[in-house]
């Protein structure tokens, strides 16, 4: 009997991963009002804590493009980062750690999959209020800025692959952690404001969440007049230097990972 | 045994359960710490959007204290009303015990009371620490010895009443669903454009700004500034005297107190008659 090449397996293991998620995209329907509602409304009340300040109308700009990566980064940390905690929980990760496949491809389907989703919630997120608040953006820069987006979805989901190796060492306190990796990472991001607000330091520190960068540069390109943190290009070379380091970081990690948990038998713990 | 000391019993195991529950069984300090990133992060947040906008301009502070002052009393909201609207949820779903809630001796308001106080318990820790990390890093205009600890209080333990309330009703109204994961944190969200708790209502568009005015929240949340910042307080509503809003506060909590028990009892109701207190949620 033949079998199947190990890049088929690969393959097919991204596919098969990512489908499941496909289909919730739609079937689950309470979690697409959830996952698109926290968000928007997450992004309406500070659309109108700018409205209470007067702030000039780009500042609404700001808030909304946030909003929409929000989605992303809820999507990274809550189905990447603790998917392999619950998967544990569940008792599908002993089931993961015995097929005849690579954690990373079953990441790498997660990735894929849950990229989707979170595109159908962020594009409502983004009709939704820049509609409601009257919303506008610079139509040239429209067609740049998708480019620097999809380099950011790449760059983030290969640090939700990262995250979701280390979270095997966390127990019980992995969905508090989880919880903490909101509001810290939306005011190290710039969610809300222009991340050169921020200074220097803590301006740095952030950009090591790749959506800082990239956000910042969708603002320069649809939003004219929006505080520089860096110039536009060096944005977009970091941006793809963290799709390169942060893949290749989050197999050596992965690789490291899975062997300690294979020793210390985290693999079959229970912790939820 | 008295039947009171059966439901203090029952009470006080809820609240050590609610506890437990609510921080996964994690260590207390790690717990508190978690707990307090969020809401001291999205105080600096507010407070960065309005430093982007004023400029560093003088006399910000006040405006600062608003904003402030709003971000860590929600706390007492996030955890009142969405923790425990969630627990309800995770009781029956993932820890399978909310039939034998029922079935115990224990009256379901006591136990629910208990499980929502526990989660009060974190709030209060990381309203503290909010507003003493605040007031010393923005040099904000609150002064401990000048509070009016009674007002706080007073104002407090009303909004406290309506918040478990309304989380009561909604809990119980989730489990009309099959799956209402993540619809405590939406009711929480959806509270908190309409509380004032970091812009004025004035700003709310007509329908929601009426909306909020019906809100027992609101008259917290004026009361919990006038109280801790007195006269350099910026007013939701600057016709009205501190009597006056306690006033619409205690009116707002019994009405809201009667619609909740209304909802509650209505939604105990059709959950027993359809089965669904021990309903299967594919956790």
């Amino acid at each position: 009997m033949s079998h199947p090449s190990a890049v088929r397996i690969f393959l097919k293991t991204i596919v098969a991963r990512a489908w499941p998620r496909f289909v919730s995209t739609y079937r689950n329907r309470t979690w697409v009002v959830t996952e698109t509602l926290l968000p928007l409304v997450g992004t309406i009340s500070m659309i109108y804590v700018y409205r209470a300040l007067h702030a000039p109308a780009r500042y609404l700009g700001f808030v909304v493009l946030g909003g929409v990566l929000l989605a992303f980064w809820q999507n990274v940390i809550y189905s990447m980062a603790t998917q392999f905690f619950w998967d544990r929980g569940a008792g599908n990760l002993e089931l993961f750690a015995m097929a005849p496949t690579s954690l990373a491809a079953i990441l790498l389907g997660m990735a894929f999959g849950g990229a989707y989703v979170s595109l159908t919630r962020a594009v409502t997120i983004l009709l939704v209020a820049s509609i409601l608040f009257g919303v506008g953006y610079s139509a040239a820069g429209l067609l740049p800025a998708l480019g620097v987006f999809v380099l950011t979805i790449c760059a983030l989901y290969c640090l939700g692959m990262l995250l979701a190796s280390l979270f095997l060492f966390y127990q019980r306190e992995a969905w508090q952690l989880a919880d903490a990796m909101q509001e810290p990472i939306y005011f190290l991001s710039g969610f809300y404001f222009p991340i050169r607000s921020l200074g220097a330091i803590a301006g740095g520190l952030g950009s090591l969440i790749p959506l800082t960068l990239g956000l910042d540069a969708i603002r320069q390109l649809v939003l004219p007049g929006t505080p520089q943190f860096i110039p536009l290009r060096w944005e977009i070379l970091a941006v793809v230097a963290q799709i390169a380091g942060y893949a290749i970081l989050s197999q050596i990690s992965l690789r490291y990972l899975e062997r300690r948990a294979r020793e210390d038998a985290r693999l079959i713990l229970r912790s939820t | 045994m008295s039947a009171a000391i059966a439901q203090w019993r029952g009470f006080k195991a809820a609240t050590r359960l609610g506890w437990e529950v609510s921080s996964n069984w994690t260590r207390p300090l790690i717990f508190v710490i978690y707990s307090v990133l969020r809401p001291l992060s999205g105080a600096f947040i507010l407070v960065v959007m309005y430093r982007v906008i004023s400029g560093g301009a003088p006399g910000t502070a006040t405006y600062l204290a608003f904003l402030v002052s709003g971000v860590a009393f929600w706390s007492f909201v996030q955890y009142g009303f969405a923790g425990l609207a969630n627990g309800m949820a995770d009781d029956r779903g993932e820890y399978r015990m909310l039939k034998y809630v029922y079935t115990s001796p224990v009256h379901f308001y006591v136990y629910l009371l208990g499980r929502g106080l526990a989660q009060l318990a974190a709030a209060v820790a990381s309203a503290a620490i909010v507003l003493v990390v605040a007031t010393i890093a923005l040099r904000l205009p609150i002064d401990p010895l000048r509070v009016n600890y009674p007002l706080l209080l007073a104002a407090s333990f009303l909004a406290m009443l309506a918040v478990i309330a309304m989380a009561m009703a909604y809990g119980l109204l989730l489990l009309l669903a099959r799956d209402s994961h993540g619809y405590g944190d939406l009711g929480a969200s959806v509270l908190y454009v309409i509380s004032g708790a970091i812009f004025p209502i004035s700003v709310l568009p007509g329908i929601l700004a009426t909306v909020a005015a019906l809100s027992p929240l609101v008259y917290w949340m004026e009361l919990i500034r006038r109280s801790l910042l007195g006269s350099h307080t910026i007013r939701m509503f600057p016709a009205l005297s501190d009597a006056d809003v306690l006033l619409r506060l205690v009116i707002a909590t019994v009405v809201t107190l009667i619609v909740a028990h209304l909802v509650f009892t209505w939604a105990d109701r059709l959950a027993r008659q359809r089965g669904l207190i021990d309903r299967e949620s594919n956790w």
